[in-house]
């Protein structure tokens, strides 16, 4: 039911490798599609599932922000803005947080989060893509890390995830 | 220390299976003695010994001595080189999926 995928997103850059990599997490959800609209859309109903936001509204430009687990020189505030609002059909903003000093959870974090949703036959189909992850430079180590391996760090990522 | 020494120095803390398993009985349980953590376990009171002193270098566990005990805990701070926001993000989102669902059960029955 859980699907989500990894795409790579190779950017080519001059300057310096700098793969950035999307998280893809897409599902049918058997509601209408201005249900899902409104849970995307509406302070209250965010923080019943993503997290509370602090001064959103579904208009584009507008700044807003979520709370999370502060990491070292970072205060755990992901600044958001918003992109892109087209009703009942695509929501996307930048979100922002972390600080140079850190590595890893916590590292400087410049991304967007972008919702598409489509009517299917027994529902709504909701895509959510995360873009613009840039991998440590050493992320082959990382990669290359046995499936054991990867899954001790999910069961472990649990105790830094972000506290509701 | 560099991004690179540190998830290295993680990785290699890590590596070990007995080290590992030591490892996640700690951050399993809320404090945890090296006898506790021996019982059971198939190895000597030593050998627990030095994988705790390796996982305290390492900064993935610190520990509290209490009168002739001493008591480990587990520090997740030290994983954050290797928890990177791709893989926090990739728990995270597939997390918040399954809330909304049960939302939407709430709000849309």
């Amino acid at each position: 039911m859980n699907e989500a995928a990894l795409k790579s997103d190779t950017q080519d850059s001059d300057t310096q490798d700098s793969d950035t990599q999307d998280i893809v997490v897409d599902e049918v959800f058997p509601h209408a599609l201005e249900t899902i609209w409104k849970t995307l859309t509406s302070g209250e109903l965010m923080a019943r599932w993503i997290m509370a936001p602090t001064g959103f509204e579904p208009v584009r430009g507008r700044h807003f922000t979520f709370k999370t687990t502060p990491a070292g020189a970072w205060d755990g505030v992901i600044r958001c803005q918003v992109l892109e609002v087209v009703p009942n059909q695509r929501l996307a903003y930048a979100w922002k947080g972390g600080d140079e000093s850190n590595v890893g959870y916590g590292s400087r974090l410049d991304t967007v989060v972008t919702f598409v949703l489509s009517r299917v036959e027994n529902g709504t189909r909701l895509r959510l893509v995360h873009s613009g992850f840039v991998l440590p430079k050493n992320d082959a180590a990382f990669k290359n890390m046995s499936e054991g391996w990867k899954k001790v760090v999910q069961k472990l990522g649990a105790i830094t995830d972000e506290q509701d | 220390m560099t991004e690179a020494n540190l998830i290295n120095a993680v990785m290699r803390t890590l590596a070990d299976p007995t080290r590992r398993a030591v490892f996640e009985r700690v951050v399993r349980s809320n404090e945890i003695t090296v006898v506790e953590l021996t019982r059971g376990s198939g190895v000597t009171q030593g050998a627990i010994s030095q994988h705790l002193k390796s996982l305290k270098q390492a900064g993935l566990v610190a520990e509290r001595p209490e009168g002739r005990n001493v008591f480990y805990r587990a520090e997740p701070e030290g994983l954050a080189p290797l928890v990177d926001w791709m893989s926090h993000y990739g728990a995270f989102w597939r997390e918040r999926f399954t809330n909304l669902r049960t939302l939407l059960k709430e709000i849309d029955p």
